[in-house]
């Protein structure tokens, strides 16, 4: 017995040893005499979502590079991530880090909903300024937190305008509405259904948990036979949906949000599959938009090759908008200063305008529409132009 | 649009998925018969052999068009061929790692259950980290479309594919558990461990190799899925918990159960999800469970591997 | 000497190394899915893993020639034992506890207020889980993979009672969360019976298949129930817990520390309370039931009652930590998830079954570990860490850290083929009588 004991903690320390001589130190202190801002970054680094996590993660890594190698700034920005899993759980620990970090001006983040409603009470207490680039759940702005920001329109605003776009535009009498019963999906679907049966529209609803198996939905969607159908969710699930539809031969027209914006989906579901889908966003997509190109060049630069995907480009943005604070505000930054500034930001992202109603709604989202034609996600134009036209 | 209606559709639909239950349920069932554990890691046994299959597909496959006839059907077994090596190879690894050192200091049955999720999660993060964490399609091998109707139901080659591989795999495996001097061995350690070793039955031997077989299934079907769906690193554990349901359905321990039990729950999660709110299909599928476990207490099949085939 | 059994021992800390070598060194995708791997093996940095490798190998052999050496030192120091009589004698036991507990109380003093949101929301309320698992798994030998459930319960009950606009489903009347307490403990206990009365007469993993599917029930129940209790979107607004009493007036905040401290009142309160149940007729009647169903059957031990109490004590403590929650902070169902099930599965074993002090510790080690890590590894690489330790830790010492007395016999019993036991606890292969 005392052999094996000892056996083991020999090894455990041999594992110790070798997992402590892997992570060597990581202090980013600058050397150029500049001085160094630092910035938090809450999101989804683990579980089953990580991919948005890191998405959103290597958008604010390119703002933060590009910063850095910016000879004209005065400063360096610092970042230090803390991840949440997307859960409420773990919300508040991911927040309490960064806020104990009293070096930490600004946050990015935190990206789900459900972390935010469970982190933004610290963040409001500790004074923390906090821009989510992707937390779309309408009632966020209503609940009282007082240094939340986010960089994305809230659900109803996309859901109001792909409705009227779907009634107007494709002239849809039937839609079934399939949504992936997250706190995005059903948001979504809620606020689309609402506007869509006030313009007269016959709604077929549905929710299913994200599962790589569609095909049995298929047969349902196929049976109702709509003329479109909304996925709210994202591209992952969409992909697997649309694969599945098209081998049954679906003749409506697929349509969803801005979750699944996002060039993975054409690859994922397959050219032939994704072909004719449209795809809408209260955004301009970094990839199909000839203005961003630079930021996909230097996004891809800086991340080992990866394209940007859902929400990189609205964490660009709200890293962006806040080194724009941190520049006009010279030396005069703290919590308070950057949080209080922050809601006077205009700053022209590649995704939107960055400006804030009081509340910390992003102002004037526009909707815009995107379609799927010869394996690429090019840009139609904005909603409302497109149901004038 | 009622549900009789597409009632032989679902069953088509049904079927595909849950021959793949199937097969993978195989694996629980064989371990849990020998050893009389959970073997919570072959999820990832599954994943592994999925990602195997995939990039031997992917490597083996001529640019351009979509290929067809022979080299369709070379494809497919290479991926299934890989897949099932691979699944092997991680099954093997696997008992190797996390199960064998406890066997060996006696350890209580629920210490392998947790060193089997330790070792889970170990892999499903390594091969995330390793791939990515992106879902990555297999690239099409044959040209997929309607073959032909049955009482209405359209059947495509890719379900063609998969129920035709699920299908010549558990027969096979029957076939093995039943005929052979392995099945033999099998069969006896399941039965009783101690006079198994009396009469000469090598256990350890026994033990691997029902991991490796287990794993060559896992594997495969691994492979299938991906073919079907996609591969993503965490695209084990949903399917193992199926999977592992569909055995405990049919009678753990027991081959054909697991193999009933597969077909059963692809069925009912089909129909469930079609005649209520989809979200709702795993709350159906479980209740399904609860009632036949009420009914029958050791599953439909209840009989131990030893006494089986 | 290189013997066989030696070299092996040298391939298998190689193979170690590069692994080690695999989890640190950078991360791939599909696209080039050998990229990752062959960066981090063909790099420079393998030669620090290499000779790491080497030097955990000198070191095992250096160990097993000092052997004989260190267990003369050991078996002279126990010849005198003077640490074995201060450690053995009851007063003994009372000073380590009172020790444990001054620990625990100084210790979320001692370190940043991030660390101690994770001892509320990690450890604290995973322990108290797991307190409460440990009656059902620990000392009646069922196994329970959908114990999540009855801490759902407790926060949704929790909702419903004491916040009129949390949910959209809520009571009449509003009540202060302290109130809910005695509330949700009888609803989860009644869970537990409805849940246990037509299942316990399952066996082993059959149970454990049914409470898994059970879990999975009630949290898809409540992610679909928009109406109900708001989905998805979750519970957002139940009131901190507060006292209202003629001269004591006090109010829970976000702070994290005074809900440590209840939650640690609380914890020290279920363990003294299952030390005594444990060590009743009751916990004799389950340690029965555990050995042998059917000689507890036989000499008239009413099992399925037992059974069922065990289930309902277990169900109503997950139901009291369900509360903490929701009076804590925002939920949604992603908080019931088979994974939390799972880990309060794990932290049981990994801290020793049927061991109360086992489960706490498992709870502060295992949470602990994972709070850790948060910054010591890229958070994507989090979980590769984490299961890694688990193994490593079942492989050395599967009784778990702090196992409970008559578990540690029955695991040297087995070892030694004397017998095995329960249906739990029982070594799979290697029992010559069963």
């Amino acid at each position: 017995m005392a052999r094996r004991k000892l056996l083991g903690a020999v090894a455990l320390a041999g594992v110790v040893a070798l997992t402590a001589a892997a992570c060597g130190s990581d202090d980013g202190s600058s050397s150029d005499g500049k001085k160094t801002i630092t910035i938090g970054f809450q999101g989804v680094l683990s579980g089953d979502n990580q991919q948005l996590g890191i998405n959103a993660l290597y958008g604010v890594e390119t703002a933060v590079a590009e910063a850095n190698a910016n000879a004209n700034l005065p400063f360096k920005i610092r970042l230090v991530q803390s991840d949440d899993a997307g859960s409420p759980d773990q919300g508040p620990t991911a927040a309490q880090k960064l806020i104990d970090n009293s070096g930490i001006l600004a946050v990015v983040g935190p990206m789900f909903s459900g972390a935010t409603k469970a982190s933004e009470p610290l963040y409001s207490q500790a004074g923390l300024l906090s821009v989510s680039p992707s937390a779309t759940n309408p009632a966020l702005t209503t609940l009282g937190f007082k240094t939340f920001y986010r960089v994305i329109a809230p659900d109803t605003v996309q859901g109001t305008a792909d409705a009227d776009y779907i009634a107007a535009v494709l002239k849809a009498k039937k839609v079934f509405s399939l949504d992936d019963k997250s706190d995005y999906g059903t948001g979504l679907s809620a606020a689309l259904e609402k506007e869509l049966k006030a313009r007269g529209a016959t709604v077929v609803h549905d929710g299913i948990n994200p599962t790589k198996n569609y095909t049995s939905e298929a047969t349902k969607i196929i049976a109702e036979n709509p003329d479109v159908l909304f996925y709210s969710g994202y591209y992952a699930e969409l992909a697997l949906l649309s694969k599945a539809l098209h081998d049954k031969g679906f003749k409506g027209v697929t349509v969803s949000g801005d979750g699944s914006l996002d060039a993975k989906y054409v690859e994922q579901a397959g050219a032939a599959a994704a072909e004719g889908t449209y795809l809408t966003c209260p955004c301009s997509d970094a990839n199909s938009d000839p203005n961003a190109a630079a930021f996909v060049e230097s996004y891809k630069k800086i991340n080992g090759g990866a394209r940007p995907g859902t929400y990189s480009g609205e964490a660009y943005d709200a890293t962006n908008a806040l080194i724009e604070v941190f520049k006009n505000l010279g030396d005069n930054l703290s919590r308070e200063s950057v949080a209080e500034a922050f809601g006077k930001v205009n700053y022209q992202g590649v995704t939107k305008l960055v400006k804030f109603q009081p509340n910390g709604e992003v102002e004037g989202a526009n909707d815009f529409i995107y379609r799927v034609k010869n394996g690429q996600i090019v840009v139609l134009g904005n909603t409302v132009d497109l149901i004038k036209s | 649009m009622g549900f009789a209606d597409q009632f032989w559709q679902l069953t088509v639909d049904g079927l595909m998925v849950g021959s793949l239950y199937a097969v993978i349920a195989l694996g629980y069932t064989l371990v849990y018969g020998v050893l009389q554990l959970i073997n919570f890691a072959h999820s990832e046994v599954f994943m592994l052999g999925a990602f195997g299959g995939l990039f031997a597909a992917r490597g083996l496959l001529p640019g351009g068009a979509t290929p067809s006839g022979p080299a369709s059907v070379g494809l497919v077994a290479a991926g299934l061929a890989v897949g099932a090596a691979c699944g092997a190879a991680a099954a093997f690894i696997l008992e190797r790692v996390a199960y064998r050192p406890l066997r060996r200091r006696s350890a209580p049955r629920l210490a392998y259950l947790i060193s089997a999720i330790g070792a889970s999660l170990f892999a499903v993060n390594l091969a995330g980290k390793e791939f990515g964490r992106q879902n990555v399609p297999v690239p099409d091998l044959f040209t997929n479309g309607t073959l032909f109707h049955v009482f209405g139901a359209q059947v495509s080659t890719q379900t063609v594919v998969v129920l035709g591989a699920a299908v010549v795999m558990l027969v096979l495996l029957d076939r093995l558990v039943a005929r052979t001097r392995l099945g033999q061995g099998i069969r006896a350690v399941a039965q009783d461990a101690d006079t198994a070793v009396l009469m000469g039955v090598n256990v350890e031997r026994v033990i691997i190799l029902t991991f490796v077989i287990g794993g060559l299934l896992a594997g495969a079907g691994g492979f299938l899925y991906a073919m079907t769906f996609n591969a993503s690193y965490n695209m084990g554990f949903v399917p193992g918990v199926k999977a592992f349901t569909a055995a405990v359905l049919g009678g753990i321990g027991n081959v054909r159960g697991a193999m009933l039990g597969g077909i059963l729950l692809g069925l009912v999660e089909s129909y469930g999800g079609y005649v209520f709110q989809a979200s709702y299909k795993d709350v159906i599928a479980f209740l399904v469970l609860v009632g036949i476990l009420m009914v029958r207490p050791s599953g439909l099949l209840g009989v131990r591997l030893g006494r089986a085939a | 000497m290189l013997t066989p059994a030696r070299l092996r021992q040298l391939w298998v800390c190689l193979a170690l190394g590069v692994l080690a070598a695999v989890v640190t060194g950078p991360g791939g995708d599909s696209a080039h899915p050998f990229r990752a791997l062959r960066r981090s093996v063909v790099d420079p940095r393998i030669g620090i893993f290499i000779g790491l490798a080497v030097g955990l190998w000198v070191l095992l052999i250096a160990v097993a020639r000092l052997r004989p050496l260190l267990a003369e030192v050991t078996a002279a120091a126990r010849a005198r034992r003077p640490v074995a009589a201060a450690l053995g004698g009851p007063h003994a036991t009372t000073g380590l506890n009172a020790v444990l507990l001054a620990a625990a109380i100084v210790a979320p003093l001692l370190v940043s207020t991030a660390a101690q949101q994770s001892m509320v929301n990690d450890i604290g309320i995973y322990a108290l889980l797991a307190l409460g698992l440990n009656v059902v798994v620990g000392y009646a030998g069922l196994l329970d993979l959908g114990y999540i459930a009855f801490f759902a319960i407790g926060a949704y009950v929790t909702a419903y009672f004491s916040s009129s606009s949390a949910m959209p489903w809520h009571a009449p009347f509003v009540i202060n969360p302290f109130f809910v307490f005695p509330i949700a403990l009888l609803i989860a206990a009644l869970a537990g019976v409805i849940l246990g009365a037509p299942t316990l007469r399952l066996r082993g993993d059959y149970l454990a298949i049914v409470t898994l599917g059970f879990g999975e029930i009630i949290q898809l129940l409540a992610n679909n129930s928009d109406e109900v209790t708001n989905g998805s979107r979750g519970v957002f607004g139940v009131p901190h817990l507060s006292v209202d009493l003629p001269g004591i007036h006090y109010r829970w905040g976000i702070d994290p520390l005074p809900y440590y401290y209840l939650l640690l009142g609380i914890v020290v309160v279920v363990m003294i309370a299952f030390g005594r149940l444990e060590r009743s007729r009751i916990g004799r009647a389950w340690a029965a039931i555990r050995e042998d169903e059917i000689a507890a059957e036989a000499t008239g031990v009413p099992t399925l009652r037992m059974k069922l109490l065990a289930f309902a004590i277990g169900a109503s403590v997950s139901g009291f930590a369900g509360v903490l929650l929701a009076t804590k902070q925002f939920f949604n169902p992603q908080s019931f998830s088979l994974q939390s099930s799972f880990l309060v599965v794990a932290i049981v074993i990994f801290g020793g079954m049927g061991s109360r002090l086992g489960a706490v510790t498992g709870a502060v080690v295992l949470q602990g570990l994972a709070f850790y890590l948060r910054d010591k590894v890229p958070p994507t690489d989090r979980y590769i860490y984490f299961g890694a330790v688990i193994v490593v830790m079942m492989i050395f010492r599967p009784q778990g850290l702090v196992p409970s007395r008559r578990r540690r016999r029955e695991i040297e019993l087995a070892g030694t083929t004397a017998g095995a036991s329960d249906q739990l606890g029982a070594a799979p292969i290697g029992r010559t009588i069963t």
